[in-house]
Parts: C-alpha cells; sequence; structure tokens
C-alpha cells in the first residue's frame, strides 16, 4: 500500500477574513509496511495533513492517491466506501461510544458493510481475545480502564482489517506504560505489515525503534 | 386569477423550482466553461463538490415538475367547479388560450426531465463523473423548456376567468362537432384497436427478443415503437376505450376519467402508460453512453431494468384499457 501526497493544499475558510492555509503544497510519499510519525507543534497541520491522509475531507488542491487510487477525490458515497476498506482512525480522544458496551464498540464500522451480527461477534471477539480484553466485552465502555479504552479504540480500527492505520495523537492522555503498552502495540501491527501514521511529539513515539521515519510540520510544510 | 390552494400551491411549487435551478444554471456554466478532471486545481476541486450540490437541487426540482403533471391535472379538475360551463379538466383547460400547452409541455417534460434524471443517476453511479458536462450542457438546453413550463402555468392561473364560458368535453371530443374546437377528429373505433393491439403485441414480443439480446438497432426499434404507441393510446383511450368506461357511447372525454365517479381510473391508465413510454425511449437513448469509462456496467443494469419496467406497464396498461371493453363485449354490459 502506497499513500502519495501531491502538491497538497488545506485552507479553511478560503476567501474569508479568518482564511488559514493549514497544509502548504506538501509533497509525501509513504511506503506500504511502514511506521510514519509526523511530529509538530499544536495548529502546525499535522491533524489536518492525517485528515487528507485519511480522505476525511478533500484538499483545497493537489492530489492524495492511495494504492494508485485517486481517494481524495472520489464522490462521497464511493469515498465512505474505499475508506471503509483502507483505513483504520485511532483518535487522540479515542472516541468510544459510552452508550455501548466494548463488543458493540468494536463491531461497530462493521454495521454498515452489512455483516451478519453472527460474524461480527465473531470478529469482534477474536480481537478482543487478541488485545486481551475479552473478558471486559460486555463491559460499558465507561466502566473499563484508560488502557483498555485504548485497545478498544485499536480494536474498533483493526476490525475491517485496514491495511493504513491512522492515529492521531494516540498518547498525549496516556501515561508512560500506556504509552509504551500502545507502541508495543503498534509495533506487532506494523510486522503483520500494516501501513501507518501516526501524528505524534511525544518522544515516548518519536523517539520508540518501531519508527522508521519521523517527518517534521511546520506552519503547514514539512521538514523532513 | 384563482387564489385558491391549487393554484397558490402550484405558483409556490413552480417558484421554488425555478429558484433551485437557477442556482444549479449558475454551477451548469462553470461546468461547461472550467471542468477539467485531469486538474488537482482549487476550481476543480471546488466544481467536483459544487455539482453533487446541484445536482441535487436539480434532480428534486425536475423530480417535483414531472410530479406537477399530475398536480395540474387534479387542479384543472378542482378548477372546472368554477368555470362556466366546463364539466371536467377540459373545460378548465380550455377556459384560456394556455390551458392546453401548459398540459402539452408538461406531457413533454415527464421525458426531457426524466432523461435528465436518468443521466444524473448514471452519472453518479459511477466514480468518475463521467457524464457532468453532458448533464449540465443537457441543463442548459432543457432550461428554456423550464421556464415554458413554469411562465405557461402561471400564465394559465393569471388569466383564468371565472365569468367567461368556456367548452365542455361533450363538445371538444364530440365526433360531430365541427366549430374548429373539436380534438378527436374522425378515428375508425376498428382500426385503432387493430393498431393499438397490434403495436402492443408488437412491443411486447421486441421487448422479450431485446430482453435476451440487447441489439442497439433494436433497441431503438423498440424506442420509436413506444413513441408511436403514446400516441396511438392516447388516441385509442379518447376515441374507443373512455365511453366503454363511461358507458356512454358518444362520451370521449380523456379527463373526466381522473375524477372519482370513474374511480380516477384515468390516473391508472396513464399513470402506467407515460412512465411505460418513458422507460421504454429510455434505454435506446442511453445506449450511446456504453462505452464510456465507468458506465460499462450501469448502463446495460439500467436498460435491462428499463426494458422490465417498460414490459411490465404495458401489460397493467393494456389490461386496464381492455378491462371494461371486455366486460362489454363478453357480458354484454357492466356487471
Amino acid at each position: 500500500m502506497l499513500i502519495e501526497l501531491q502538491d497538497v493544499t488545506k485552507i479553511y475558510n478560503q476567501g474569508q477574513a479568518n482564511e488559514v492555509k493549514a497544509l502548504d503544497r506538501i509533497n509525501l510519499t509513504i511506503p506500504s509496511g511502514s511506521l510514519m510519525c509526523l511530529r509538530g507543534a499544536s495548529g502546525s497541520g499535522k491533524s489536518t495533513l492525517l485528515a487528507v491522509i485519511g480522505c476525511v475531507f478533500p484538499p483545497t488542491s493537489g492530489r492524495a492517491t492511495i494504492a494508485g487510487k485517486l481517494l481524495s477525490r472520489l464522490p462521497d458515497r464511493f469515498l465512505t466506501m474505499h475508506r471503509r476498506q483502507f483505513i483504520g482512525f485511532i483518535f487522540q480522544q479515542f472516541n468510544i461510544l459510552p452508550e455501548l458496551n466494548v463488543l458493540d464498540n468494536v463491531t461497530l464500522p462493521l454495521l454498515p458493510v452489512g455483516i451478519s451480527p453472527r460474524e461480527r461477534r465473531k470478529r469482534g471477539l477474536r480481537l478482543l481475545e487478541q488485545f486481551a480484553i475479552a473478558h471486559r466485552r460486555n463491559f460499558a465502555a465507561n466502566q473499563i480502564s484508560g488502557g483498555e479504552l485504548q485497545r478498544v479504540a485499536i480494536a474498533r480500527a483493526l476490525i475491517n482489517d485496514p491495511p493504513i492505520i491512522l492515529a492521531d495523537e494516540p498518547t498525549a492522555h496516556l501515561d508512560t506504560r500506556l504509552s509504551e503498552e500502545f507502541m508495543k502495540i503498534i509495533s506487532g501491527l506494523k510486522e503483520v505489515g500494516k501501513t501507518i501514521v501516526i501524528t505524534s511529539h511525544d518522544p515516548l513515539v518519536t523517539e520508540n525503534s518501531a519508527v522508521e521515519r519521523i517527518v517534521d510540520i511546520r506552519d503547514g510544510r514539512l521538514h523532513a | 386569477m384563482f387564489l385558491n390552494s391549487w393554484s397558490l400551491a402550484l405558483t409556490l411549487c413552480s417558484a421554488i423550482v425555478f429558484i433551485l435551478t437557477a442556482i444549479a444554471a449558475r454551477t451548469a456554466v462553470r461546468v461547461l466553461r472550467f471542468w477539467d478532471p485531469a486538474s488537482d486545481d482549487t476550481r476543480q476541486i471546488g466544481l467536483e463538490s459544487e455539482t453533487w450540490l446541484a445536482s441535487t437541487l436539480v434532480e428534486y426540482g425536475l423530480g417535483f415538475q414531472i410530479i406537477s403533471l399530475v398536480l395540474f391535472a387534479l387542479a384543472a379538475n378542482h378548477f372546472c367547479s368554477f368555470l362556466t360551463g366546463a364539466m371536467c379538466a377540459t373545460g378548465a383547460l380550455k377556459a384560456n388560450a394556455y390551458g392546453m400547452p401548459t398540459l402539452l409541455i408538461k406531457l413533454a417534460g415527464v421525458f426531457v426531465y426524466g432523461f435528465w434524471i436518468v443521466l444524473h443517476r448514471l452519472d453518479i453511479s459511477s466514480e468518475s463523473y463521467p457524464l457532468v458536462r453532458l448533464k449540465y450542457g443537457y441543463l442548459v438546453l432543457l432550461l428554456p423548456l423550464l421556464v415554458g413550463d413554469i411562465s405557461l402555468q402561471s400564465l394559465y392561473i393569471a388569466h383564468l376567468k371565472p365569468d367567461i364560458v368556456t367548452s365542455c368535453c361533450a363538445v371538444v371530443f364530440s365526433k360531430t362537432a365541427s366549430d374548429g374546437h373539436n380534438l378527436l377528429g374522425s378515428f375508425s373505433q376498428a382500426s385503432v384497436l387493430q393498431s393499438f393491439y397490434g403495436t402492443a403485441t408488437g412491443l411486447a414480443a421486441l421487448g422479450l427478443f431485446l430482453h435476451k439480446r440487447w441489439q442497439a438497432s433494436l433497441a431503438w426499434l423498440y424506442a420509436g415503437a413506444w413513441a408511436w404507441f403514446l400516441g396511438l393510446s392516447l388516441v385509442a383511450v379518447i376515441a374507443v376505450f373512455s365511453s366503454y368506461i363511461y358507458a356512454m357511447p358518444f362520451h370521449h372525454c380523456p379527463f373526466c376519467i381522473l375524477k372519482p365517479e370513474y374511480s380516477y381510473i384515468g390516473f391508472a391508465l396513464y399513470g402506467t402508460l407515460l412512465p411505460a413510454a418513458f422507460f421504454g425511449m429510455a434505454g435506446a437513448m442511453i445506449d450511446p453512453l456504453r462505452h464510456r469509462p465507468g458506465l460499462a456496467a450501469s448502463v446495460p443494469n439500467f436498460q435491462k431494468m428499463a426494458l422490465g419496467v417498460s414490459l411490465f406497464l404495458l401489460v397493467v396498461f393494456v389490461t386496464l384499457t381492455s378491462y371494461h371493453l371486455l366486460l362489454y363485449r363478453l357480458l354484454g354490459g357492466e356487471s
């Protein structure tokens, strides 16, 4: 899997008084099976860049290609299908739904794909076992620990078996032990061939041996 | 002008459709001037998002204009109760010079607007916007028809005068009338029926053949046959079938069958005939698009669906039209 950005620019509120150029002619290639870290201060544009790679919104100009497919320019209905297939997200706050139990949170991305409830449960349990939290499957999301919450978020990102994992400041709210545990899981995912992009300025992430490449981003521009 | 709920609803809805389409027309001009799928610049990316919204607005607007034909017929039926001399929608439509042209332009609109919607649906079935230029070029071409449709309808409503005596359908659709109002002419029932059932049988046979093996030349023949059958069916309903529905040999009105006294059967007749003719023609119309990138699967799928719908509705329409006729011929009168 190859991620390729060509002259990607993202401008918020274009043409208005509060116009912000978050990304400025970004060129970036991420080879398949690599673990890359985007490092930058708050407001540097790293989350925007991650959102463009993840096709959350299109760039203002330029192209974002994934496996040779110009995902960023697909009409919404097709984009959604491809995003489900290609990309798994891990968010800074994990964005776990407190109303649902652990298993339902993990299997949530399978709902719109049309997979049967039995198959959803089977896949969800397999992942929960892999991350050693199967015993918490019926617990509400607000009844489990921070570390377990983090593993639920990772399991949810992996439930569709996407080749690309995007993580936005995943260790920002975690203590040292949990951050190290997170990087251990991420290293394992890299070993099985996943392409991983993490935004972070946490040394526990950027200095981790599994991270092959660190790209600095400042004022919407890359400094390799 | 009649300030009643029907005229206000029709005028208000037309105004909304006009505004939606006018917004989309601006996008249409920009697409025709600047659309370049190979470009990665801000304008192209912006246009891709813009066309998505504009096309949705147009689809809903044109979809409503198609439905407005039904509303217009219902409104005309309602107006007849206020107009001197009018017994049904015929009198209401003949009450001024704009009624019949409005009806005709709305009938044409079913096909013209419907075809835009088909193009749009095919376009959004592909990942690569293959028909954006074509559908927006077509939109620009159909805008005069839409403006004409809305203008004629507004003029019709504005010029309705309750104190002016209008014609009754018994006069307009009488075989013996010779005052220039006769819309029927003189048709032989036997030849109309022979042509009607002959064409219907031919259409069914050709449709079944196309269903097994699609051929572009035969699809065009099928489309042409549907255009002929549409006109022929309207004549057949007026000249033959209507009098069996009314159980009155000299009553040939195509609008009275829309009334509750006749169980609104007219809506079932026209509601099957018009979509059947549209889908019968649409399959061939889109055939040249088969080889465009991204449409290799969706065009044949649509053609198959359109063929199936047209055949099914053909059977329903022929059954509905023949019901009263057969009842008389087999049982010797109404049961």
